[in-house]
């Protein structure tokens, strides 16, 4: 079996290869074709530029949507972010054995249905609101605050913290339970007290995962389309949401004008993505 | 420096029956540098935990110059701890590690410079400030660790199997290092050690700790040669006991016999072809050649006697008949405890 | 006292935790449940029957779960040599190919799914079963090939030349003893790939183009503005398996758990 391998590692290579190479290619190949307007659907050959100028356009709603999401993505991650340290380090300083399977038990919540659960939660005529008007704050479902499907996108970053705090603390909590008690021990012993060791030695334990982690849920935040399309409002809408909907428009010019919000997007999160590679690496 | 007291520790764990420490009690002189020689579950580091305050004892006192340390924090305390792992923090460099107790003092960024080159020099590794822990091979790492607890100017350096973990060569050359620093710095030192030869070497006095008790306390040498108990001796690698009698009296008619227990050294036991006096008859069962002495293992009435004999030495076949002979001079009494 | 606080401090953290699952068991058990009343007024299996004994339901799940075991056992199938050859070999070229197999998962499967749209709808392949399947591969197969060559990296193939010193053919080896050596990580590569196709969104509905309902889909558009029993049932019904699966694997889920949750 080893002469197989030592042989030709390719040859093991060659099956998850050349799926991966053939998909990802062509996807890749045909939403830069059809960013440049080669719809060969209707027929158009001819490249041009000009879905590119009327996304870029001062005057597009790209703009508008691209500063919603980045608020959403940027506020989402900088509160998970400082949450989920706050946590973890509060859980591993107090050891609980279900504490893994409770933070776990929420990964099994898909963000779809975590949006859903929010919905049912926080509509105005959901249960928060229906608790608000048992103690009399409210007497109908229009005086309950607009929370989901606001033009703040409350809602959508609500959805977002409640799925990326525990995912952010798990990750911290995992840095914090493998890198040994000890450093803490040894720098007590070496005189630091409670608030000099979090300062000195936690938090720059965890800071290259929380650092990486933070990036890779912004990279999610930002692409990711079911959040922001069931818990957000017609206008502004998400970058994604923009792009969707443009490609499934029936005029076929917003189609083009889709792919090219979609590869910026894609751009910007691969950025981001390398950025955070670079510092796991960092950190080995 | 400090002189240390302990004074009676007690100490059993919540969740256990038996206790790690009864009644254990240690007196370290200033300046000194100590050795506890204890196997594994012999309560060195439950004692350890005790001095550096990671858990209390359930009774008794520990005392610097005299006055209690019990009640104050453990990060204030002046016991710094070394162990078998370096724990140098992986996101500092070098001088950033040895710093941080001064750092966390709040003692000021010249001071601390001076001090970190003052360490490494100290540690014979002058110019690797700038390393990262991983950089550094297992002895470099124990020595920054070493100057890193150093640096604070510790009342008590403790010191927990700090070498285990290392080669022969670089152990041997650490243990002359600390040697020369605890010398050169007078610090009040603990060395924590299961390894015989290295308690030895580590040593004004040496304690040998068994089952949370102390079973004896002295001078390395002396402990070497005469122990004065069946347990120090068997710590002190002796194997051969004799059971015998003492007869002493002036006159014929005044003889008196007292039941005593004998050892005898290893090394001092002769194995040979003819019968001399205190010797007995033994099938050898084995012969080792071990480079610089041969060990001999002798059936004798039913029990094995292990001895060894310098270079050049008889290889005796499996099976021979010799005689064991226990020379008079080397055999010291030993007490039943 | 103080030993109170963390409690309650840590029965609030679960709470929260379990409160959508809860929210969702109240609404789906629940009738006649209008706006001011702050709890349930009546219990009842009949809407969560309804639900089921809609045939898109059932139809939904079952097509769902079709082509999430599909999509497992073909991950499985290619990601298993790749990943061996990943864990246990050094050769050039071995980053770039790491490179590659990571970038599905930085890709967002917005773009994946808008760019692969095109080429199925080409080749026939949009609006079927195969083409779902085929679009789902892309953010499992790194997951599964991640999973298995970490595993790899721990695996001693001294027992595979153990065996074979013993007698047993190649293919007993293989049988006997190197999938039995990486049965636990298989275990987990497989239920995490089925999860990951089982909660797929996007690229359901671009390379389905509504031909193809799974759960999230019909999920999805009841919540666009159905009844809220409705939308809870879906949702429970939606997340049974993950939860069967997380409770199932809880313990070795701490080294496993955080990679996968990128890809909901």
């Amino acid at each position: 079996m080893r002469d197989k391998f030592i042989f030709s590692p390719w040859l093991s290579l060659a099956p998850a290869m050349t799926i991966v190479l053939i998909l990802l290619g062509a996807s890749l190949f045909y939403a830069i074709a059809e960013s440049l307007g080669i719809i060969s659907v209707i027929g158009q050959n001819e490249i041009t530029l000009s879905a590119f100028r009327d996304t870029l356009n001062f005057h597009s709603e790209f703009w508008i949507s691209l500063g919603f999401s980045l608020w959403i993505s940027i506020a989402s991650t900088l509160i998970s972010s400082a949450v989920a340290l706050l946590l973890a380090v509060w859980l591993s300083e107090h050891r609980g054995n279900t504490d893994t399977l409770a933070l776990n038990w929420n990964l099994a919540f898909p963000h779809l249905v975590w949006s859903v659960a929010l919905l049912l939660f926080l509509s105005q005529s959901g249960l928060l609101a229906r608790w608000a008007a048992m103690i009399g704050l409210i007497s109908a479902p229009v005086d309950f605050p607009v929370l989901v499907r606001d033009r703040f996108g409350i809602g959508i970053i609500l959805s977002y913290l409640g799925k990326e705090i525990p995912f952010l603390t798990l990750i911290i909590l995992a840095v914090l339970r493998s890198q040994s008690v000890e450093y803490d021990v040894v720098a007590e012993n070496l005189g630091a007290s409670k608030w000099q060791r979090l300062r000195y030695v936690t938090i720059p334990q965890v800071l290259p995962a929380l650092l990486a982690g933070a990036l890779l849920v912004f990279g999610f935040i930002f692409s990711s389309y079911e959040v922001p399309a069931l818990l957000g409002i017609g206008y502004p809408r998400a970058l994604p949401v923009l792009a969707l909907r443009s490609f499934l428009d029936a005029d076929l010019r917003a189609r083009s004008e889709g792919m090219v919000i979609s590869l910026i997007i894609t751009f910007i999160v691969m950025v981001v993505a390398v950025i955070s590679l670079r510092l796991g690496e960092r950190k080995e | 420096m400090t002189a240390v007291n302990i004074l009676s520790l007690h100490k059993t764990y919540p969740n256990q029956s038996a206790p790690v420490l009864t009644d254990f009690s240690l007196s370290i002189n200033n300046g000194e540098m100590i050795a506890l020689l204890g196997p594994s579950r012999s309560g060195k580091s439950t004692l350890l935990k005790l001095i550096t305050g990671i858990e209390r004892p359930d009774s008794g006192d520990i005392q610097f110059d005299g006055s209690s340390i019990l009640n104050i924090d453990p990060n204030k305390r002046g016991a710094v701890l070394m162990f078998q792992k370096s724990y140098l923090f992986p996101f500092l460099n070098v001088a950033e590690n040895i710093s941080f107790g001064l750092k966390v003092q709040g003692v000021s960024s010249e001071t601390i410079g001076a001090e970190v080159k003052r360490m490494l020099d100290l540690i014979g590794l002058p110019g690797i400030e700038k390393r990262k822990p991983g950089q550094l091979s297992g002895g470099e790492g124990q020595r920054v660790a070493l100057a890193r607890a150093l640096v604070t100017n510790p009342k008590l350096l403790l010191l927990d199997e700090p070498l285990s973990s290392l080669d022969t060569s670089v152990r041997m050359n650490l243990q002359e290092a600390i040697r020369d620093i605890q010398r050169e710095l007078g610090v009040t030192t603990m060395f924590v050690t299961h390894d015989l030869g290295e308690a030895m070497a580590m040593s004004y006095r040496m304690a040998l700790l068994l089952n949370g008790e102390i079973v004896a306390l002295d001078r390395p040498e002396n402990l070497f040669h005469h122990p004065r108990s069946l347990a120090a001796a068997k710590f002190m690698g002796v194997s051969t006991f004799l059971n015998g009698n003492q007869v002493w009296g002036p006159k014929e008619a005044e003889v008196e016999s007292y039941k005593k227990l004998y050892a005898i050294r290893p090394e001092h036991i002769l194995v040979q072809k003819e019968a001399s006096e205190n010797s007995v008859e033994g099938v050898v069962s084995d012969c080792i050649f071990r480079g610089e002495y041969v060990e001999y293992q002798v059936a004798v009435d039913g029990t094995t006697v292990r001895a060894q004999m310098p270079m050049p030495a008889t290889m005796f076949p499996h099976g021979e008949r010799v005689y064991v002979n226990f020379p008079r001079q080397y055999l010291f009494e030993v007490s039943h405890r | 006292m103080k030993y109170l606080t963390t409690s309650s401090l840590r029965l609030i953290l679960y709470l929260i935790l379990i409160a959508p699952f809860l929210l969702f068991v109240a609404y789906a058990f629940s009738t006649r449940w209008f706006f001011p009343h702050p709890f349930p007024i009546e219990w009842t299996v009949f809407t969560f029957q309804r639900v089921l004994d809609d045939t898109r339901t059932i139809s939904s799940m079952a097509q769902g779960l079709w082509i999430a075991l599909l999509v497992s056992v073909l991950s499985l199938i290619l990601g298993f040599p790749a990943a061996r050859v990943l864990g246990l070999r050094r050769f050039r070229g071995r980053h770039l190919v790491w490179m590659l197999f990571f970038l599905p998962t930085i890709i967002p499967p917005l773009a994946i799914g808008m760019g692969l749209n095109i080429l199925f709808l080409q080749i026939g392949l949009a609006g079927t079963i195969p083409g779902v399947v085929l679009a789902h591969i892309i953010p499992t197969l790194p997951y599964t090939i991640f999973t298995l060559s970490s595993a790899f990296a721990r695996f001693d193939e001294n027992y595979e030349f153990q065996a074979l010193a013993l007698g047993a053919s190649p293919i007993q080896t293989f049988f006997k003893v190197t999938l039995r050596l990486m049965a636990p990580s298989l275990v987990v590569a497989i239920l995490f790939a089925f999860l990951i196709s089982w909660s797929q969104y996007l690229l359901t509905l671009l390379i389905g183009g509504g031909q193809i309902i799974t759960l999230p889909i019909l999920l999805f558009s009841a919540a666009s503005g159905g009844n809220p029993s409705t939308i809870a049932t879906l949702s429970l019904l939606f997340i049974a398996p993950p939860v069967l699966v997380i409770v199932a694997t809880a313990r070795s889920l701490n080294r496993h758990g955080n990679e996968i949750r990128e890809q909901y």
